[in-house]
């Protein structure tokens, strides 16, 4: 073997040392920290998995973090901004400390022994929606009768709402013909009037729809069932450890979404700050905005409730979940939520 | 020299070594959650996996997206390994063939089909036909490899006296090529078989509306059933093992011991 080459094969191994010793200490995608408080006391670090891709929906927690919110709290902050499936579970076993995660999650998540609470509500209007054009002729759930519906799967949050909603009005799945898009491309489908109407998110398909030029009409299971929508979620064993830390990160989200839901605007620029990539469409993440921005609070529009948790609601869900087969071993309220809000319990 | 026969007990020995080992990975799972303290819905223990596979084959949970996985493999599997077999032959005997179709075929092997496969299902819909097409693109590239060692490693001798016995070139492909590279070419099909398993999983992980992918998603993210997830696991596991066996059984009809 030539010298020089004999020279590089000896050099690889130590090259992919440094290669590796420089990605272990890179942080993993997504992760940014804010900084801790100017105080002389350390701040408490937590560890933030939003569970899905950045995007404007997380504007309170973007702004919090800017603003400082956070760092007045005595915290230092890291978020995990990435999908993960699995972050109720990694919430259950400390890895992440607080994550944002479905109602209608953690129920069964407790049920089979996932120790996570639910700490606070960040939509109180129960997300998961039904949708279709206006000139479907679609006005209730009881319009949906025959019709053909568009659906991820049966299974998760929107197969729950589609089921409470067709209950309310005596349908059964088989009255319908649905259709599923695992590929989430049911709002396409819609649109393109393949399908009557579909499942999808208040802040998402509808918007997009209406960004189309055409009107929505929005079928809203709180009608029905209050559902527990997506809030944060903690392990019990970070709750005993943290339990000020939590509360103080729950103020600070609550503030943010209070001064976002004052000034869109607001959270629209914090969220561009943190996610460059949404200013190239400014007025579309906007839109979505508002439209998230609908559904923080409870039915009826009280902001002064953002955060609270619905005992009531949480117990009919666990009866309904418990219909659904989704329930495999009791759970009672106080084993599912723990109010870190500081408001009153409704 | 003399083959050395095996006694009774090696036998024995040899007979029992699989169940030995079974019993040896479940001794060490039981150590590691006791030693872990690990509560099931991190680690459940085997005794739930197995009684939780036994509940989800009998009530219907697993069977049908274990039947839709097992019809995504066959289809794949037989699509690949038949375009692989043929690719593999051209790609021995035709040097034009080998040099514009080799950098085609290690790209695409070299791509990570977890990257192709939401594409796939976003071309071919969220159906049967993008898993059958991964599992094709999956199953191609060891098939193909493996006949095209298989093909080139027949023996020059035997070909020259095949041609100067006049032989068609039928009768050199089906006669002498093909069985000579056999060993090779089923080389490939185990490898072979076994991808196509895990490149239907993918597909179902990018989108299905059934699968045992599918499932597998279900009870870690929808149902947090983690001994669902492991009997989906245990299934996945079984699947694979009988598709191998099945492979070996079919090699060990038509490849006579040397």
């Amino acid at each position: 073997m030539p010298r020089r080459a004999l020279a590089l094969a000896r050099a690889i191994p130590t090259l992919l040392l440094i290669l590796i010793v420089a990605g272990c200490a890179v942080q993993p995608g997504g992760a940014t920290a804010s900084s801790g408080p100017a105080g002389s006391s350390p701040p408490t670090a937590l560890t933030v998995g939003l569970g899905y891709i950045p995007s404007v929906q997380f504007a309170p927690f973007y702004l919090a973090d800017q603003a400082g919110y956070y760092r007045d709290a005595g915290l230092a902050v890291t978020f995990q901004n990435k999908i993960d499936p699995d972050l109720v579970t990694l919430v259950g076993q400390g890895a992440i400390d607080i994550g944002v995660a479905d109602g209608t999650s953690v129920i069964p998540a407790v049920s089979q022994g996932i120790p996570i609470r639910y700490v606070a509500t960040i939509y109180g209007t129960y997300p998961s929606i039904v949708f279709a054009k206006q000139s479907s002729g679609i006005r209730s759930a009881a319009d949906l009768r025959g019709k053909k519906l568009g659906i991820p799967g049966k299974y998760g949050s929107s197969w729950i709402m589609l089921q409470a909603l067709l209950d309310s009005v005596h349908l059964k799945p088989d009255d319908l013909t649905i259709v599923e898009y695992p590929d989430f491309g049911q709002g396409v489908a819609v649109q393109q009037g393949a399908v009557d109407a579909a499942t999808g998110f208040a802040n998402n398909e509808p918007v997009q729809l209406q960004l189309t030029g055409a009107t929505p009409v929005i079928l809203h299971v709180d009608d029905v069932i209050a559902l527990p929508g997506p809030g944060l979620i903690a392990s019990a064993t970070t709750l005993d450890a943290k339990h000020n830390a939590v509360a103080g990160f729950v103020s600070a989200t609550l503030r943010a979404m209070t001064e976002i839901a004052a000034d869109p605007t607001k959270g629209l620029d914090a969220a561009i700050k943190s996610v460059p990539e949404l200013a190239s469409q400014r007025d579309t993440q906007l839109a979505i905005l508002n439209a998230t921005i609908a559904t923080w609070a409870p039915p009826g529009g009280d902001r002064t409730r953002y955060g609270a948790i619905d005992r009531a609601g949480w117990q009919a869900s666990i009866g309904y979940l418990t219909k659904l087969g989704l329930v495999p071993n009791p759970v009672t309220v106080d084993g599912l939520v723990r109010d870190v809000s500081g408001l009153p319990a409704k | 020299m003399t083959a050395i026969r095996p006694t009774r007990s090696s036998r024995v020995l040899r007979d029992i070594a699989p169940v030995l080992a079974g019993a040896a990975a479940i001794v060490a799972w039981r150590a590691i959650i006791a030693l872990g303290n690990y509560p099931p819905y991190i680690l459940p223990p085997p005794e739930q996996v197995l009684g939780r596979f036994v509940s989800a084959w009998g009530d219907g949970t697993i069977a049908p997206h274990a039947g839709r996985t097992l019809v995504e493999v066959v289809l794949g599997f037989g699509l690949g390994a038949g375009l692989a077999l043929i690719v593999g032959y051209a790609l021995a005997r035709l040097p034009l063939a080998e040099r514009v179709l080799s950098p085609y075929i290690v790209a695409a092997q070299a791509t990570p089909i977890l990257a192709l496969a939401p594409l796939l299902a976003l071309w071919f819909g969220p159906g049967i036909l993008a898993k059958v097409i991964i599992c094709a693109l999956i199953v191609f590239f060891p098939v193909a490899i493996s006949t095209m060692v298989g093909i080139r490693a027949v023996d020059a001798r035997l070909l020259e006296l095949a041609r100067s016995l006049r032989a068609t070139r039928r009768q050199v492909v089906l006669t002498l090529e093909i069985p000579a590279a056999l060993p090779s070419i089923f080389g490939g099909l185990r490898v072979g078989v076994t991808l196509a398993v895990v490149g239907a999983i993918v597909g179902e992980w990018a989108g299905a509306d059934r699968g045992l992918g599918l499932l597998v998603n279900l009870a870690r993210g929808s149902l947090f059933d983690i001994p669902l997830l492991f009997a989906t696991l245990l299934t996945i596991a079984l699947l694979g093992i009988v598709l191998y066996a099945l492979v070996v059984l079919v090699e060990r009809i038509l490849v006579r011991p040397r």
